[in-house]
């Protein structure tokens, strides 16, 4: 522990020695007195000063919280000596609040251990450090203290909440695993397709009697099959705009959660692309397992300025499979991005624009200049959403406080009128 | 605040002829002490001391030779004026204290005032006595004051 003395007991002896000075040259016992109570102070504070030999342990309930959730922290305090004020600080990421008073002063009594208990609130999404904790212990007048930094770092991972979705944009075409999703095809499964000719090899099960009867030969039922499908979450981190605690960043990534956690629900296999300064990915996977793996990918995501020029064809073969959807979440504001994902619609990938609006961050300004910039960089990135759209890509805008669903279903009224050109 | 003026309103009493000049160092105390106060200027609250007990002192110079009784209180009310203002400058951080925390200070202020409302007494009243005259007292004197020097200087030292 670090020892401070307050400058009071530096003056406090310096003045009553002044005044004892004093006191002798001039022959006057009141000055004696007056110093009298001052040298008191001065020996009272030397002399109770001991090392309270703090001793600090922090706990935290759960190393995985839900955001907006509660999760509580224990910071243990003890003193072998005793301290007649312990000022207990847990240090805290901006995006955790604590709940309770923090810092918190405590008396602590020779060998005695607190517990302090103090709610953390978890304000926004990420992998943060709970700790550690300053502590800083004082005499009884405040004369002395002494400062440590204790009880280690904790991690904590917020995750994002999950919103909820009513409907999921279907790709245009299905993978081969059985899965959830009515296939386009036809062959075997529960939703009936069509009805066609009896051939070789076909199940008497499967045999349409009153069509058969009707066309005097055996004709058969068709069903769409049940399949799986690859979705690939593609995630534009080059980067971002941000106002207050908000940024287009973090709506990416709330509905990238929310995304993942619905498509792994009904068997699909999804995949994570953070493209950016930084590049990671996923490889498309199933089950809850992958789920935790997206979400611990996204929780480390962060936009890193980077002036390297890539494309797509630095992602590895396996993360982009061929059928897949592929919804890129992004606030188009780095040509890029944008540039790959032209590029990926031109080798043929289903692919949706979710456009991330940095819009209502920005302030347009109020001179004449601003508002002028603001209009111009309006209409650039209405010229970039049109050549989106003439490469048969829907683009929708998602504002922030509205709800994902809605470009969701904005994307699936789009597709259900327009589909890609096959060459 | 109140101690400090309690103090001054002592020396000022005590001042026949210079009431207006010690009234004058005084009130340069107060406004000190209001500064650091309000402001939170705590580099100043040394000086409010210094110039409260130099008003004090002029008046002991002026008085006469006669032995002011109550020395003892401005002492204490001195030093309980300086404590309290260093304990509203402390409190002023984000710190929430326990309230066992603050009885406890408050008990320990009561008993250091109480202690040296003591000590100072008791060296009015040494002072007093027929014997409390000549060499061993002085040197006993001398001693305490150098006792003190080393105190400050030790103290100065541990804190740079």
């Amino acid at each position: 522990m670090t020892r401070h003395v307050s400058p009071r007991l530096a003056a406090y002896a310096g003045l009553a020695a002044l005044l004892l000075f004093a006191g002798l040259a001039a022959g006057r016992v009141e000055l004696v007195a007056l110093a009298a109570p001052f040298a008191l102070a001065a020996f009272v504070g030397a002399a109770v000063a001991r090392d309270p030999q703090i001793e600090v342990e922090l706990r935290i309930d759960r190393e995985r919280v839900l955001e907006n959730e509660q999760v509580g922290a224990t910071v243990g305090v003890s003193s072998a000596n005793g301290a007649a004020r312990a000022d207990v600080l847990l240090l805290l990421p901006d995006e955790l609040t604590a709940v309770r008073p923090n810092p918190l002063g405590v008396r602590l009594a020779p060998g005695e251990t607190r517990s302090l208990e103090l709610p953390l609130r978890c304000d926004r999404w990420g992998a943060f450090s709970v700790g550690p904790v300053l502590v800083r212990a004082r005499d009884p007048l405040g004369f002395h203290s002494w400062e440590a930094r204790a009880g280690g770092v904790a991690g904590l991972r917020v995750y994002p909440s999950v919103e909820t979705l009513h409907a999921l944009l279907p790709p245009y075409e299905t993978q081969v695993f059985v899965g959830n999703q009515v296939s386009r095809a036809k062959g075997e499964g529960i939703e009936f397709a069509d009805v066609r000719p009896w051939t070789h090899g076909d199940r008497p099960r499967r045999i349409n009697w009153r069509a058969s009867a009707r066309r005097g030969e055996l004709w058969v039922n068709d069903q769409h099959p049940e399949r799986n499908t690859d979705v690939v979450l593609f995630i534009d981190t080059f980067a971002e705009v941000r106002r207050g605690g908000r940024s287009t960043l973090d709506m990416a990534v709330r509905a990238a959660t929310s995304l993942a956690h619905r498509y792994l629900g009904r068997k699909d296999r999804v995949g994570l692309v953070s493209f950016g300064g930084f590049l990671t990915w996923l490889v498309p996977a199933s089950g809850t397992l992958q789920l935790y793996k997206i979400v611990d990918s996204l929780l480390q995501m962060d936009v890193v300025l980077s002036f390297a020029v890539k494309g797509v064809d630095v992602l590895p073969p396996r993360t982009l499979p061929p059928k897949a959807l592929v919804i890129a979440l992004t606030p188009l504001l780095d040509p890029r991005s944008a540039a790959a994902l032209l590029d990926l619609r031109a080798r043929g990938f289903d692919l949706v624009v979710v456009e991330v609006s940095p819009v209502p961050f920005v302030d347009p300004g109020k001179s004449e200049l601003d508002a002028l910039s603001y209009r111009l960089w309006r209409l650039s990135r209405e010229s970039l959403r049109a050549r989106y759209e003439r490469a048969g890509v829907p683009v929708v805008e998602w504002l922030d406080g509205v709800p994902l669903d809605v470009p969701l279903e904005e994307v699936a009224a789009f597709r259900r009128y327009a589909r890609p050109a096959r060459a | 605040m109140l101690a400090f003026a309690g103090a001054l309103a002592q020396a000022v009493a005590h001042a026949t002829s210079v009431r207006v000049i010690v009234a004058g160092i005084g009130a340069v105390g107060l406004v000190f002490l209001a500064l650091v106060l309000l402001r939170g200027i705590d580099e100043l609250l040394p000086w409010a001391v210094v110039c409260l007990v130099v008003a004090y002192t002029v008046s002991l110079v002026v008085h006469g030779a006669s032995v002011d009784e109550r020395a003892p209180l401005v002492a204490t009310c001195l030093l309980l004026g300086t404590e309290l203002a260093s304990w509203s400058l402390e409190e002023r951080s984000a710190v929430t204290a326990e309230p066992p925390v603050r009885r406890a200070r408050i008990v320990a202020l009561a008993l250091l005032a109480g202690g040296g409302l003591a000590t100072s007494a008791l060296v009015i009243a040494v002072a007093a006595a027929p014997t409390a005259r000549g060499l061993v007292w002085t040197v006993a004197g001398a001693a305490a004051a150098v006792l003190a020097v080393g105190l400050a200087v030790r103290a100065a030292h541990r804190d740079a």
